[in-house]
């Protein structure tokens, strides 16, 4: 008989740390800022994507995670021009929904929510000191509050639902110079090896995209890039890390797809799984997706 | 070359409501004291979005400026 190991015959310990859900998917989920922008059409479309976020929220609910971890950016709400981060760890026991008179509508659309949301602080702690002894010169905040990229996926996912403590990291995709599509993941990888190093389920979920805003041209709201999306898309299903790793900055810019960089992040952390495609569309002015990786 | 402050005008009219208020009133007496080249301060007072973005303006403080933004 095979000596048994302490944890049992699997090769995994019941106490140790893992990513139990991942997905990414894009975060102004409001129906009327299509709708009064694009059209019916657009309207339609997010309300497709939302009863799919729903769905994928009731299978991330039934892991239970201890924490979650949500990577997204900052729209020049939180941090101004006198520092941007180029990656951010919220730290701190509690994190605030951002509040802001006149916000820009998908912001206001955050009004009826929470007030306030528990910090995983011993996750953020441990993913930020790791961090910076790995070489990773992580920003950490202690004040940061969230807006539509943080709180639009995560209260269209939880609905009535408890929302597990937070995580919540930035990652700079508007203020050239942005961090590389390389660094990103890496920095994904960091957080990976952290949660397997500790003793939380860890749910990871990415937000942003797919592409709009090409250039971040005034001029070109409006316009997507959809065959750029399409092979970024099929390059996620077939765990293609290694493309995805060497977009370059050009690429992101020039097709508006910055907040990419926040799904690469995600990559790093779930690699090598491959992407489920639950949803994808092709509106014009942004195209749509969510996806989840293949982590159990 | 004054990208840095063209943001910061920006951030400030999106973040400051009597910054804003001043500006949508007296746009060139509000941008008196930023340091700003004579083309950014005309696109400023002809509130051109385009031309403001064209000159380093961040495209996310020109569409969320409360009642300026440009979509």
């Amino acid at each position: 008989m095979p000596p048994t190991l302490p944890w049992g015959t699997l090769g995994a310990r019941e106490d140790m740390g893992r990513i139990v859900y991942a997905a990414a998917m894009s975060h102004v989920l409001y129906p009327d800022y299509y709708g009064q922008n694009v059209g019916p059409h657009g309207r339609r479309m997010v309300e497709e994507l939302i009863a799919v976020v729903r769905e994928m929220g009731r299978s991330l609910a039934a892991t239970a995670p201890d924490a979650l971890v949500v990577i997204a950016d900052d729209h020049l709400n939180v941090f101004s021009f006198d520092a941007v981060p180029a990656l951010c760890v919220r730290v701190g026991r509690s994190v605030n929904r951002m509040i802001q008179p006149d916000a820009i509508e998908f912001d206001r659309a955050l009004d009826g929510l929470p007030e306030r949301y528990p910090v995983h602080e011993d996750l953020a702690n441990s993913i930020l000191e790791k961090g910076v002894q790995a070489g990773f010169d992580f920003a950490a905040s202690w004040s940061a509050p969230l807006d539509h990229a943080f709180l639009s996926p995560v209260s269209t996912l939880y609905g009535d639902r408890l929302v597990p403590p937070l995580v919540p990291f930035w990652v700079n995709c508007f203020v050239t110079p942005q961090p590389t599509a390389k660094r990103c993941f890496e920095a994904g990888r960091h957080i990976g090896r952290v949660v397997a190093e500790g003793p939380w389920k860890v749910a990871v979920i990415a937000t942003g995209g797919l592409s709009h805003f090409p250039e971040l041209s005034l001029a070109r709201i409006g316009q997507s890039d959809p065959v750029f999306d399409r092979r970024i898309v099929k390059l996620m299903e077939a765990a293609d890390h290694a493309a995805l790793t060497a977009l370059t900055a050009k690429e992101l810019h020039e097709s508006g797809s910055h907040e990419l960089l926040n799904w690469i992040v995600l990559l790093g952390a779930v690699s090598p799984a491959r992407a489920r495609v639950g949803f994808y569309g092709e509106m014009g002015r942004v195209d749509l997706a969510a996806l989840e990786w293949d982590v159990a | 070359m004054s990208r840095y402050e063209t943001n910061v005008v920006l951030y400030r009219l999106k973040k400051d409501e009597a910054f804003r208020d001043r500006f949508r009133a007296e746009p060139r007496s509000a941008l008196a004291g930023a340091d700003l080249t004579d083309e950014e301060r005309e696109a400023f007072v002809r509130w051109d979005a385009r031309k403001l973005n064209e000159l380093g303006g961040s495209l996310h403080l020109l569409i969320s400026i409360p009642g300026l933004s440009s979509h």
